[in-house]
């Protein structure tokens, strides 16, 4: 069956709980078994819902090396997820060459990568991207995006990657792959999974198709209403997140008032929702009858019944440049946001 | 059992809404608390979105905007309302105190046997008390009405003990009433009444009257008051440490040799600050109330707010409510044995 849709997700921090800020946790990362490795909570389901949708591809592109190739797809044979393509980092290579920029780099990596698997799938078919706020994830999947609608011509992006400061063979792949990309229809959404809780304002230099989440219950609901996932997908994942996570019923209507408070699902889209819970009654009755569920939701939704629903921001044009002038290259967010969190006083008296 | 659910009026206090939203963000990330942030909407939801927070542990309450104070449509008397409905377990406000009672007096009830709810302090001492070994003395009322009577200042005194008992977790605390000093035929008829009164209530250790200068020494565990007395008492007993902070702190910056010697002596002064730091408690608890509610002071911030969703959390979990019904049922079922006597 032709591809008709893409699901292209990053996997530390995305897919997978994987603590990369420490070496410790880059070495544990590394030595794992592949039964050890923690699924960020509904990933796993999510894909498995995703994955089974008729022409759909799911492709993963991460920063881990090649090496752990096989680690991975044990990993994933043991989640029961089929990847279509999974996509790793040369890093031993960027070693052995001495080009270490590289290692830490995402743009040089990761958007020459996506460029690439775009050129693998009919120019029709349409895209979903999942990344985090760990590092450059937003900013990669923005351009990528504008390069697929042809909002983004080669030279800009040239100056773009000029100011990322990524070596210059990267950034001629880069640009030669954009070259040739057919123009595609828009990128549906790019979720950024809050895995290190930054602020969702944030993402607003993005426009609205950065879609940043607390969960992917978030994701299912508005991939639910977008007609990417059944009811009973949205239903699955709700009880994978309860039984195998501990998310409480109200940590779920709570992220379900987050989308309406920040105008991304509107109160009426309970409607579906209550729909899903309804049908799927036999599923949510392991944990709760359906009826306490819906409640629940109805209940915090109420609690801001007189909103009006936030206003729906354009998807205007991204200006990249500002964003590196503003933030610095995209390989040092990672370093500033850990900067950030762990700021020294100010000086003044110790006490 | 699930984790309490705190209601926080969003928009009451100096620095409200930013650092309630911020405070109540902090919450959601330390803790597993489900916090309920009341207040306008829209602008919470702006707030929120500029605020590392977790999303999954916090729900918003619209109140429209109205003028400050405990109107019915307030965003204090809707938090208080949630927290009347059970919807909620407790209620956190930096807000103004009459109105909090306003709003308390509307919405939830009074337990039995208490005609005044009774706002606590705690104050550090140099004493440790408990199985915790809790540095704090409990001063109330503080400020929740002015004037007691003396049957008020014996409820005071078991609801305050009630609270030591399962806060502080100290079988037998030790009671005093405030006086003047100035002898008893010059002290006020409510003290000598209350102390009358204390002298013969079991379970407590009642220590008869105080000072103000020996409440820092820490002898006893609870000190009872009227709300004008015991305000003006709390906000002297912070300046004095505060004075002495910010006076250390210009001697720090004004000479180099002075500098040296604070230095050494910094880890004290960072334990003094963190003892008398009237943030680093959150709140204090209105006592009387069939309802957890924590007070925070007005200037509160961030720092202040987490911390005192954590006071009312612990107030919760520990139930906070039913112990002072519980101490007070004899006392409150005397006057009703004695009219069926």
């Amino acid at each position: 069956m032709e591809v008709s849709h893409v699901y292209r997700w990053d996997l530390d921090k995305t897919y997978l709980q994987t603590d990369f800020d420490t070496l410790r946790g880059l070495l544990r990362a590394a030595r794992e078994k592949a039964s050890a490795k923690v699924n960020v909570a509904g990933s796993r389901a999510l894909v498995r819902e995703l994955q089974s949708r008729p022409g759909a591809r799911v492709c993963i592109i991460s920063g881990s090396p090649r090496q752990m190739r096989r680690k991975l797809e044990e990993k994933f044979r043991l989640d029961g997820v089929e990847i279509d393509e999974l996509v790793l980092k040369p890093n031993v290579e960027n070693f052995v060459r001495g080009r270490f920029r590289a290692i830490r780099d995402q743009v040089g990596y990761k958007l020459p990568a996506l460029l690439e698997g775009r050129s693998r799938v009919p120019s029709t078919a349409s895209e979903t991207l999942f990344g985090d706020d760990a590092e450059a994830d937003a900013f990669v999947y923005s351009i990528y995006a504008d390069l697929v609608e042809q909002r983004l011509s080669t030279s800009e992006l040239a100056e773009i990657l000029e100011r990322c400061g990524i070596y210059e063979d990267d950034a001629e792949r880069a640009l030669r792959l954009a070259s040739s990309l057919q123009k595609g229809p828009p990128i549906e959404r790019i979720f950024i999974h809050l895995d290190g809780f930054s602020p969702p304002a944030s993402f607003h230099a993005y426009g609205r198709r950065v879609v940043p989440i607390y969960n992917y219950f978030q994701a299912a609901v508005l991939l639910l209403l977008d007609g990417h996932v059944g009811p009973i997908s949205l239903v699955r994942l709700a009880v994978d997140l309860s039984q195998g996570y501990g998310y409480s019923l109200v940590s779920l209507a709570n992220s379900f008032q987050d989308l309406v408070r920040r105008g991304l699902a509107r109160a009426e889209d309970m409607a579906a929702i209550r729909l899903a819970f309804e049908a799927n009654v036999a599923l949510f009755d392991k944990l709760r009858p359906a009826t306490e569920v819906i409640q629940t939701f109805v209940e915090r939704l109420r609690m801001i019944g007189g909103l009006k629903p936030a206003a729906e921001r354009e998807q205007r044009r991204i200006d990249y440049l500002a964003i590196i002038e503003r933030e610095g290259p995209p390989n040092t967010w990672r370093r500033r946001r850990r900067h950030r969190a762990t700021a020294p006083r100010p000086k003044g008296p110790p006490f | 059992m699930p984790p309490p659910t705190i209601a926080f009026d969003a928009m009451g206090g100096d620095f409200a809404p930013a650092e309630i939203v911020r405070g109540a963000a902090q919450l959601s990330l330390e803790t597993d608390l489900d916090i309920i942030l009341v207040g306008d909407a829209p602008r919470l939801t702006a707030l929120l979105g500029e605020t590392s927070h977790n999303a999954e542990r916090i729900a918003v309450h619209h109140a429209p905007p109205s003028p400050p104070g405990a109107s019915p449509s307030s965003s204090l008397f809707e938090a208080a309302r949630l927290v009347a409905q059970g919807r909620a377990d407790a209620l956190v406000t930096a807000g103004d105190t009459g109105a909090l009672l306003r709003a308390c007096m509307g919405t939830m009830q009074l337990l039995p046997g208490v005609e005044k709810a009774a706002l606590a302090a705690v104050f550090p001492t140099e004493l440790r008390r408990g199985a915790t070994g809790d540095p704090f003395s409990l001063i109330l009322d503080v400020g929740a009405s002015h004037e007691a009577t003396g049957r008020d200042l014996v409820t005071y005194a078991l609801m305050g003990a009630a609270y030591a008992r399962i806060i502080s977790r100290n079988p037998v605390p030790r009671v005093a009433l405030l006086a003047s000093g100035a002898g008893a035929e010059r002290e006020h008829p409510a003290i000598l009444e209350a102390e009358a009164e204390l002298r013969e209530v079991a379970d407590i250790d009642f220590l008869g009257l105080t000072e103000v200068d020996l409440i820092p020494l820490g002898t006893a565990d609870v000190i009872v008051t009227s709300g004008l007395l015991g305000a003006l008492t709390t906000r002297m007993l912070e300046g004095v440490t505060q004075t002495v902070l910010d006076l250390a702190r210009y001697a720090y910056q004004e000479r180099l040799s002075w500098r040296l010697g604070f230095t050494m002596v910094a880890g004290f002064l960072r334990q003094l600050k963190r003892l008398t730091d009237w943030e680093e408690y959150g709140g204090a608890p209105l006592l009387g109330f069939d309802r957890v509610v924590i007070r925070a002071d007005r200037r509160s911030q961030a720092r202040a707010i987490a911390n005192a969703g954590k006071v009312a959390s612990k107030a919760v979990v520990r139930g906070v409510p039913r112990a002072i019904a519980e101490r007070l049922a004899p006392v409150s079922a005397e006057p009703q044995l004695a009219a069926e006597g």
